[in-house]
């Protein structure tokens, strides 16, 4: 306990405090009280208001959000069929999933370089209807960052998913289905309900670290898509603004407790399993 | 029971530390693909039994932000280019040189014996210099469309995909020369043009980003891009194996001219390898053969006989007056680098 | 459920190939006999023989290593006793819910507010002793705070489900609790306790966001090379390198699958 304390809160104190210093003209840090970090957050910089930085904001929730949803829309098809397998072919289908879920980050993100490149179909496909120029990648863009993020966590959704379809009651579906009930009711009726549990730690486990994903949009958005993570690396990197680094990282923590709050209100538990 | 094991755990590292230390050994930290990476550092290690570690970087500020973040103590040999000087000076990041362990000093050009940034090599010795430029693939690109810097910025043109050099002072450098202004130029507003030209530039459907000058070049290489800001030597490298279809070149409306220079971090761990560093570099022979695999120009004087007589008159290793005339030396902005810091991140982040 | 619609099917086996698409092409690629482009020009192992050669990858993949294992008993350890700590002390419901909560931040928020933090805290600490710098002892130190709580966390569900009657009869028995401890709960401890290291481990082996912004210069781990390496330009090595990281991974799994269906 004493480990989390030193090397967890401390640290997260010290951010918040170093969130209202100020950054020397050398880019090291001076510790003058200033909330023009903030400030800046805010879209108040040097060249009068700009919404860039409220822009990237909103802009990371909003990719979090739909590589949610695109992961829970292809994950309950997937753990559907993995369902209906025999007892035995089960357990290798999850290790399938299991396998890129485990495989270094890194690497599953570069490989969508070598889908991308201008030799293979999918980028002459996208040259010829115009979309991009001949002969480029298809990459760094929005899309290419949504299929590295949606490819990044399809497992995390998929894997606490299946554990509660494994579970899933089918009489009460079948029941449904009997009172002629139409597809989308049964989904929503019989089968939501019992599989929520799984699906709440799986969107949890997406969406947060989603938000503050910076290694998929480095690699596939280049500066072309800037999410909240890479703004935060390139102040502690290039840029040499800590003080600014942290402030991002403030409001990123405090997305990341209203997020978790909302969860919550909604009255589910946060179990692992 | 913790405290067993945090002993033990200090213990294996701190063990680990000795037998690191016990080699002599010499860390630099220098821009990727700059000498010969496999073997000078074992042609150093035959000439004086120091092992060579390298690190590498692609731009200036990132450098600096490793020194700054703790990186002062772990490295012998730092690079930096000629404008980050003052600030590493300043910050007392790096420690002032030992002339009496670097005899081959007298080896270097006059002129670069009395730098603006550093007179009389107080803290630095020349590495190399040169240019940046336009490295294009001339099967994609008109020789003569890539003389202006406008096959970039001009939304009317289609140069086919290319990149733009992921370095704050060299693009923004680049912009404003384009747009008409100083190289060097603080005003607000003027940034504010050049940022506004860059981030529009960014948008468009053939512009990939940003990328380092290697990164760039490996990338019009390949087949990648169509075109990308680098390094003049990183392209004269390239070009040499594939003459026909690669061309660099400067602009008319001009770029930057920088100078990097051997550093010494302040809290260096093995001072007595980096001045050894520092004068084996400036052997006549070393030197040019250094030159001669980088295709970049050097300040050393005796090293010129040694050199390849291709470089010698390619004027894209050693610039011609005219060219030079249009090349400007990035300066130090003093408290102003503070609002290049921020309008980069805006360039990066719109 | 027996059958599935033939609609569900196709979806799930088209996700499963979205998956591994980029994975099969990275294996693909190399071993592909060109060093730029794509074009497929016969098949070669020369990416790999050239790995073996490479120092830095050497000493990367030793250090990824070491800071996995370093980490991992050390983590493994400080969680199983916070688990034990959390679950069988009698703390005070509020105190409960406190460290609760400082629990399962590590897990939940992103990770790169965690290496900011820390950055910055080493930043301070360096001040102090110059054991802060960054590099190896920085790393193990912020992987292993990561590390705690999922194995508490693991440890502690375990904990949970064995239930105390066990233990409670033991003590009815006149059982001291250093043998309480030795001879009882560790034991049906166990396999919690593996499946946490086990977890530690492989979450220590992929990290990349804390060790970037933790790392020196010697302390390079696989997936930083890899990241470094990518952003100069692919090569076909590292397309080796990663097909080789791959088929580590894949054993691991299969090992620790078989190991905890026993």
């Amino acid at each position: 306990m004493l480990w989390l304390m030193v090397f967890l809160v401390l640290p997260g104190l010290v951010l918040i405090v170093v969130s209202f210093a100020s950054r020397g003209a050398y880019g090291q840090l001076e510790w003058e009280f200033t909330i023009e970090n903030y400030q800046r957050l805010a879209g108040f910089s040097l060249f009068g208001w700009t919404a860039d930085y409220i822009i990237i904001v909103f802009r990371s929730v909003w990719v979090a959000f739909v590589t949610t949803a695109v992961s829970v829309i292809l994950s309950y098809p997937l753990c559907f069929f993995i369902c209906t397998r025999a007892e035995r072919s089960r357990y290798f289908w999850l290790t399938l999933v299991i396998i890129p879920f485990w495989t270094n980050m890194v690497i599953r993100t570069y490989a969508w370089f070598l889908i991308l490149a201008p030799e293979l179909p999918l980028a002459k496909l996208a040259s010829y209807v115009g979309l991009i120029p001949a002969d480029a990648p298809l990459y760094p863009n929005a899309f290419a960052v949504y299929l590295g993020m949606v490819s990044m966590f399809l497992p995390f959704v998929t894997l606490p998913l299946y554990s509660s379809v494994e579970r899933l009651d089918w009489a009460l579906v079948e029941a449904a289905q009997d009172l002629y009930a139409s597809r989308v009711r049964v989904f929503m009726q019989a089968i939501l309900p019992q599989t929520l549990p799984g699906l709440s730690v799986g969107v949890i486990l997406t969406f947060v670290p989603a938000m503050g994903m910076f290694v998929v949009p480095d690699l596939l958005g280049g500066a072309k898509y800037m999410l909240v993570g890479n703004l935060i690396q390139q102040q502690f990197g290039a840029s040499r603004d800590w003080p600014f680094g942290a402030a991002i990282s403030m409001g990123l923590m405090i997305l990341t407790m209203i997020s978790l709050q909302l969860y919550r209100r909604r009255g589910k538990e946060i179990k692992f399993v | 029971m913790k405290k067993l094991v945090l002993l033990m755990v200090a213990v294996s590292i701190v063990c680990g530390g000795i037998v690191f230390a016990a080699e002599d050994e010499l860390k630099i930290f220098i821009w990727s693909e700059y000498m010969d990476e496999e073997n000078m550092p074992k042609d150093f290690e035959k000439a004086t039994g120091i092992k060579v570690r390298l690190d590498l970087y692609e731009s200036n500020e990132e450098m600096m932000a490793k020194l700054q973040a703790g990186g002062v103590n772990q490295y012998d040999i730092i690079v930096p280019s000629d404008y980050i000087m003052p600030s590493l000076i300043h910050l007392k990041l790096i420690q002032p040189l030992d002339h009496s362990k670097i005899p081959n000093l007298k080896n270097l050009g006059a002129k670069f014996r009395e730098t603006s940034f550093d007179p009389g090599n107080k803290y630095a010795v020349g590495w190399q210099w040169g240019t940046v430029g336009l490295m294009y693939r001339r099967d994609r690109i008109q020789d003569a469309d890539a003389k202006s810097w406008a096959i970039l910025f001009d939304p009317k043109r289609d140069p086919g995909p290319f990149y733009l050099i992921d370095s704050v002072r060299e693009m923004m450098g680049i912009a404003l020369l384009y747009l008409g202004y100083d190289f060097n130029s603080t005003n607000p507003k003027e940034l504010k043009a050049a940022a506004d030209l860059l981030i529009q530039t960014k948008k468009r459907n053939t512009c990939l980003g940003f990328k380092g000058g290697v990164g760039g070049k490996n990338d019009v290489v390949a087949g990648a891009a169509a075109a990308a800001i680098v390094y003049n030597g990183d392209a004269i490298q390239a070009i040499a194996e594939d003459p026909k279809n690669l061309g660099f070149v400067v602009p008319k409306e001009g770029s930057e001219i920088w100078l990097d220079s051997m550093c010494i971090p302040a809290k260096a761990p093995n001072p007595d390898a980096a001045h050894q560093w520092i004068n084996w570099i400036l052997e006549p022979k070393v030197n040019a053969s250094l030159s001669n695999y980088n295709h970049f120009a050097t300040p050393n004087e005796a090293a010129k006989p040694y050199l390849d007589k291709e470089d010698l008159e390619n004027p894209g290793v050693w610039p011609t007056a005219e060219i030079m005339e249009t090349l400007v030396f990035t300066k130090d902005l003093g408290k102003d680098n503070r609002i290049m810091d921020e309008v980069w991140t805006r360039v990066k982040s719109h | 459920m027996r059958r599935s619609h033939p609609l569900i099917t196709a979806m799930a086996l088209l996700t499963m190939g979205f998956l591994y698409l980029p994975l099969g092409a990275v294996a693909v690629f190399s071993v592909n006999a060109t060093r730029y482009g794509l074009t497929w020009r016969g098949f070669t192992l020369d990416w790999y023989v050239k790995l073996y050669h490479n120092e830095f990858i050497l000493e990367a993949a030793w250090n990824t290593l070491v800071l996995a294992v370093v980490s991992t008993i050390v983590a493994t350890i400080l969680g199983t006793v916070l688990a034990i700590g959390m679950d069988r002390f009698p703390w005070g419901k509020k105190t409960d819910t406190f460290l609760d909560l400082v629990l399962h931040i590590p897990v939940v928020i992103p990770d790169i507010i965690l290496a900011a933090a820390l950055v910055v805290a080493f930043g301070l600490l360096r001040v102090i002793s110059s054991l802060f710098e960054p590099g190896l002892f920085n790393m193990i130190i912020g992987h292993i705070t990561f590390q705690i709580s999922f194995v508490a966390l693991v440890v502690r569900s375990r904990l949970v489900s064995i239930g105390r009657d066990v233990e409670e009869a033991a003590r009815d028995l006149f059982a001291s609790t250093p043998y309480l401890l030795r001879r009882v709960t560790l034991p049906l401890l166990l396999p919690g306790i593996v499946a946490g290291a086990m977890l530690a481990f492989t979450l220590s082996l992929d990290d990349f966001v804390i060790s970037f912004f933790t790392a020196g210069p010697e302390s390079v781990t696989l997936p930083l090379f890899i990241f470094a390496a990518v952003r100069r330009g692919v090569t076909p090595q590292i397309h080796a390198l990663s097909t080789l990281v791959m088929l580590i991974t894949v054993i691991l799994i299969i090992g620790m699958e078989r190991f905890t269906r026993k």
